[in-house]
């Protein structure tokens, strides 16, 4: 899944390992989720939606385009 | 700062080269200990040249081994800026587990716990009751509850997805390797399964695929 986190960590100046450290997850978490090769789970992207003070949608991005409510 | 760990990416290199370089000093090490135990065996006194010329070589390569790890372990202390707490103290509890293991497995290859006739511990060879049941303390009592301890704590949700498809894939490569050894045994084209083969497979198997999941 694509998303926000490698340009959220930059606009702070934070490192992975300074990611990793407020989520509580080594620099491979954050690295793996920051490359899609990972997706977090739901506890876990709350936790970034609410570090970067923003909604979930806004950080991820599920790249669905349908109308429809599914 | 931000770019500080961008190339931590090399960090599962350097883990997989001090993992091969450990092997190899085990190996050198065994190696040693039996180009020794044949000389004593042989009657001992001075070795000939070309002994000493076998133990220089030998020992220059567990040297040389265990420098590439210290030079690999410095580059990857370099290369963290700054480390969360959480992968320190796992790092820490990592390098105490392959410490202990390392140590106690040269401790038991030193002291002479096996005899002249065994392998090691990786054979089918008989071995004395204590040892035996030292092996089954440690595999059966404290490796489970070193496992509870590393999982429950140590371990974050992205390893722990890798473990979880390092084990998938392990139980499909017992699945499919355990029936085609047994075809090919009842074929008469390979030995008898042997379970404890079977079961380094698997574990390897995993490890690969953990591996790969953890740091690719």
């Amino acid at each position: 899944m694509k998303n926000q986190l490698k340009v959220l960590r930059a606009m702070r100046n934070w490192s992975q390992a300074d990611l990793g450290e407020h989520l509580d997850v080594s620099r491979q978490a954050v690295n793996a989720i920051e490359t899609g090769k990972y997706d977090p789970s739901l506890p876990l992207a709350f936790k970034i939606s609410r570090l970067f003070d923003l909604p979930i949608e806004q950080i991820f991005d599920d790249e669905f385009e349908g109308g429809d409510n599914v | 700062m931000f770019n500080a760990d961008e190339n931590g990416g090399r960090n599962a290199l350097r883990i997989l080269g001090m993992i091969f370089c450990g092997f190899g000093i085990i190996m050198l090490l065994g190696a040693i200990t039996g180009f020794l135990s044949v000389h004593m065996a042989e009657g001992g006194g001075p070795l000939n040249l070309a002994g000493y010329a076998i133990l220089a070589a030998l020992i220059s390569v567990t040297l040389v081994l265990a420098f590439a790890i210290w030079r690999l372990f410095r580059q990857m202390k370099r290369s963290d800026q700054k480390v969360p707490q959480r992968e320190k103290v796992y790092n820490r509890f990592l390098i105490g587990s392959f410490l202990f293991g390392g140590v106690t497995g040269l401790v038991l290859a030193l002291t002479g716990s096996f005899d002249e006739t065994e392998a090691g511990l990786i054979s089918n060879d008989a071995m004395s009751p204590m040892l035996a049941i030292i092996m089954s303390v440690a595999i059966g009592v404290f490796m489970p509850a070193v496992t509870f301890y590393w999982h429950k704590n140590l371990v974050d949700e992205q390893e722990e997805a890798a473990y979880r498809f390092g084990a998938l894939i392990a139980m499909y490569a017992f699945w499919f390797i355990a029936p085609v050894w047994w075809f090919l045994w009842r074929g008469g084209m390979l030995p008898e399964i042997d379970g404890i083969a079977l079961y380094f497979i698997t574990i390897f198997v995993a490890l690969i695929v953990w591996f790969w999941k953890k740091y690719r």
